[in-house]
Formats: C-alpha cells, structure tokens, sequence
C-alpha cells in the first residue's frame, strides 16, 4: 500500500508552507517583545 | 548513474563563508556578553528571556546536524514514515511545554535538571542521572562535531578535520564570550538562517525536479519507500517519538531554557516551538526523496542531503545550503555547550568537588568548563568512527529511560526513589541490548517501556509523599565568592 501522489503532495506542501511562515512569525514576535519592553 | 566525487563548492569560496559568519558570532558572542558578569547572566541571560528569542532557540537548537543530514538520510532509508517519524520529534517540544511552567514556578532558582533530580529522589538517583545525561550531552557533541566535519567536506572540499575544528572553535569562542545570552541571541538569527534556507531548497526542488517526478521515480525505483505499512518504518516513527521525547525531558539543554525564560513564558515557547520545527525534517526529508528521479550514486548515506540540494542548486544555492548548515550546527553546538558546562560545573563541581564555592568563582570555572569541552569533543571527533544516526541512536535508550522518572517527578508526590532508580537502570539496560539484539529503531521504545514499569510497580508497591517546597533551595549569592 503506497502513498498517493496527492496525499504525498499535500504533506509536503503544508510542511513547506509552515516552514515559509516561520521566519515571519519569529520576527513578528520579536517586534513584539521589543514593543513591550521584555526581549530579553 | 551520476557520481558526484567533488565538492560542489570551490574550497576558497567555503573558507570566505566560514570566515565571515565566524566573525559574525564571535562579535555577537562578545557584544551581548560584554556586560554578562554575575553567574545568572552568564549561564541564564538574567532569567529574563521573551517570546520570540525563547521560541528561535529552542526551534533553532532542535534544528541539529541531524535534522539537516540524518532526516535525509532516514528518508532514504525508512521512506514517508522515516520523514514523519522524524517530524514526530516535535512531540518532545510540544509536551515539554506545560513541564517548562511547571519547572519555573518550582524552581525559580534552579540551574541544572541534575538539580531537580537530586532534590526529588536524592543522591543515587542523581547520581545515576548525571552519567545518562553526560553520555548523551558528549555523544550529541561529538554527532555534530563530526557532522560539520562531514558536511563542510561534502560541500566544500574542506578537509575533515579542518571543518570540525573550525565549527567546534567558533562556537567555543562565542559561548565563551557572550554565555547564554549569545547562545540565544544567535539561535534567533541562525533559526531565521536555517528557515529561509530550507525553504529556498524546497521550492527550488520543487520547481526543478517536481513532486511528480520525485513520487514516480521512487514509485519506480524503490517503491517501499512509498509504502505506508513499512514495518521498520512504522517502529521508527514511535521510537523516534519517545526518543525525543526522552531527549528533551532530561536534557538540561532544554532545562537551562525553562529556568532561563520569563515566568508564563516556556509554556508558549515550546509550544510553538514544537509547531514550527515538525515540518522542518519532512521538508528536509522530502528532499532527499529525489535521490531515484535525479539518478544520484550515494556513496555514504549521511552524505545524502548536502549531495542532493548541491546537485540541484548549484554553485550559488550550494553557499546556501553550507550557510544554513552552518547556522543548524552552531545552534545546537553552543547550546549543548552552555547546557553542559553549567551541568559539569553545579552537578559536579560544586555539589561534589567545592560545596563553599560562591557565585564569581563558579562564573569563572564555566568558562573553563567551555573549552574543556570543546577540546574533549573535538579529540572523540578526530577519529571518524559510525555514520551520524548510529551514533545518535545509540543513545536513545538511555534517556528514553529518564522520561517517566521526570514526568512523574514533577506531577506525581507518590513517585519515590526506588521507582526513578530502577526505572533508569533497567531500561536504559533493555533499551541497549535490543540495540543490539533487534535494531537501533527499537531502542528507546523499550527503554521507556521499561522504565515506565518500573516507576508505576514502584508507585504502587512503594509510594512515596513527596513535599513540593523541598525543590526550592536558597538562592546563590551573586556577588560571592569563594
């Protein structure tokens, strides 16, 4: 019993999309600790 | 069948990328360090770490070698369950996170997870924790201390022992300087490095090759890398799962950090965390799938990532990929470092060599303690001795044995000594010999199987009651000194 292609596909594909939001996010919360005072 | 016997990176061009992000830590390790003088500062940034730089480092520092080289590596090996078993690594992270609250409040004070368990179930206990967690610590070192070595060589040419030196002298060098706050203070920009990286490399193999191809070239080629009932692919998914699990619940790496953040913030840090690394090893996984569609001759199977993304990025995308691999294997190097030394220094030698010693003094003999490991990694690195997953393996049932005597610890009052004792001993004892007697994907499964019988037989027949304020012990005199 092998994998689909789609399943196959979408694994990959929402895996990357998280990977390409990540980046953004970490920054998005350094702006936000810097806002409030409490980077580090 | 196309070998690829050089380096796809000219060796001058890899020297000039090593040089200038070592100078880059090395400023940074000493910027942020420069003011890092009571112990907490140096070994905790201050107990004071927010949102985004507790998230970066402890995504960025579970970002090893290994995720970049072994998920690959494993993907060829075990197929989609090798990448989602990988993947199931984030499960550590996702269910450290309510203990790291936990750890905060009970500990406020606290510096080591040799700490706790001393506190919880006394001396032998302890003692038995601290040569698990030691082992491990040295064997994760020396994993990536020799995977820079290998994969500054895949890229670059480099010679072996030039890059593990390299690797291994720059983040001493930093960690030195800047302590934990440049430890964390670069995960961030190394999390950001490996991100974008990884993601260039995917989209590019995407484009360049297709998931279309990749799916039927393997569906060609090697099929059962594509089936979904694979069985050693299936048992290393869950010994994956309990690996990581064992990893981070006992390793004072991810302690140093719920002592080190914010009071409410090492539950959401891990938390997402955990979220944003699972996807990483399928992505990096994913790209070593292309191996049968590129019609690639793999002469080493830990050389399988670098050797994939260098064939289909070239040149300029091959700076990249060292880039990024240099930024995985900082991150968790220095980490382990910082972990490890402050392990080495309040486990050992204040609690058995100098009792008396005061803040200052213990500050100095960190730094110490840093080159001392950096030097006794790169002489276990020197001689290339098993492929990078064997060696991590090998270590998986040992703390896989650690989990129930941590988890139970902190929630439980009824577990007590004899279970936490056992419980290692005996599983990190199965755990070893079906190392040896069924495979390396068994090992912490039955290590934690083990264990976990041991801690609730022994709750049961021997509960204890314990008190919750015996972990809180006086806080070290930060000016003191010995």
């Amino acid at each position: 019993m092998t994998i689909p292609i789609d399943l196959f596909a979408a694994v990959i594909l929402v895996a990357l999309a998280i990977v390409i939001a990540a980046p953004l996010i970490l920054l998005a919360f350094w702006i936000a600790d810097v806002k409030r005072g409490v980077l580090w | 069948m196309n070998a690829l016997s050089d380096a796809i990176l000219d060796a001058s061009v890899g020297w000039s990328v090593l040089a200038a992000f070592s100078v880059l830590w090395i400023f940074l390790g000493w910027f942020w360090g420069r003011r890092a003088e009571a112990l907490d500062d140096y070994v905790l940034a201050g107990r004071r770490v927010g949102l985004a730089l507790g998230t970066a480092t402890a995504m960025a520092t579970w970002v090893t070698s290994n995720t970049t080289m072994a998920a690959p590596q494993l993907a060829l090996q075990m197929g989609i369950w090798g990448m989602l078993g990988y993947s199931l690594g984030a499960v550590g992270l996702l269910m450290f996170a309510p203990l790291a609250g936990r750890i905060r409040r009970l500990m406020p004070s606290g510096y080591t997870s040799g700490d706790f368990v001393r506190l919880r179930y006394g001396n032998t206990a302890w003692r038995i924790f601290l040569v698990i967690s030691l082992c491990y610590s040295l064997g994760w070192l020396v994993s990536m201390g020799m995977a820079g070595g290998v994969l500054i060589n895949a890229l670059t040419g480099i010679p072996y022992h030039y890059g593990m030196t390299v690797i291994l002298t720059i983040c001493v060098g930093y960690t030195l300087l800047g302590g934990f706050r440049a430890v964390i203070g670069t995960d961030f920009i190394q999390a950001i490095l490996i991100l974008v990286g990884l993601a260039f490399i995917a989209v590019l193999a995407i484009r360049t090759v297709g998931i279309e191809t990749i799916h039927s070239g393997l569906l060609t080629e090697r099929p059962e890398l594509l089936s979904l009932l694979l069985p050693a692919g299936i048992m290393f998914l869950f010994n994956n799962l309990l690996f990581g699990i064992g990893e981070i619940f006992h390793s004072n790496v991810w302690w140093s950090r719920a002592f080190a953040f914010r009071p409410g913030v090492g539950g959401r840090a891990y938390t997402f965390a955990g979220l944003l690394w699972a996807p990483i090893p399928i992505v990096a996984g994913f790209v070593a799938l292309a191996v049968p569609a590129l019609d690639l001759n793999v002469p080493a199977a830990d050389m399988v990532g670098p050797m994939v993304a260098a064939t289909i990025l070239g040149t300029t995308g091959a700076v990249l990929v060292l880039v990024m691999v240099f930024s995985a294997l900082s991150s968790s190097i220095d980490s382990l470092l910082a972990a490890t030394s402050i392990l080495v220094v309040e486990d050992i030698y204040r609690r058995h060599l100098k009792p008396g010693a005061g803040a200052a003094h213990l500050r100095r003999v960190t730094s110490c303690v840093i080159v001392g490991l950096g030097v006794l990694t790169w002489a276990l690195c020197a001689p290339r001795i098993t492929t990078l997953a064997e060696l991590l393996y090998f270590t998986g049932a040992f703390v896989a044995s650690t989990i129930w005597p941590i988890a139970a610890g902190l929630f439980v009052r009824r577990a007590g000594s004899v279970g936490a004792i056992t419980g290692m001993v005996l599983g990190s004892a199965a755990g070893i010999l079906s190392y040896f007697t069924i495979g390396f994907y068994v090992a912490a499964l039955v290590g934690a199987a083990v264990s976990m019988a041991c801690v609730l037989v022994a709750m049961w027949l021997a509960p204890g009651k314990f008190n919750w304020k015996d972990l809180r012990e006086q806080e070290l005199a930060q000016g003191a000194t010995a």
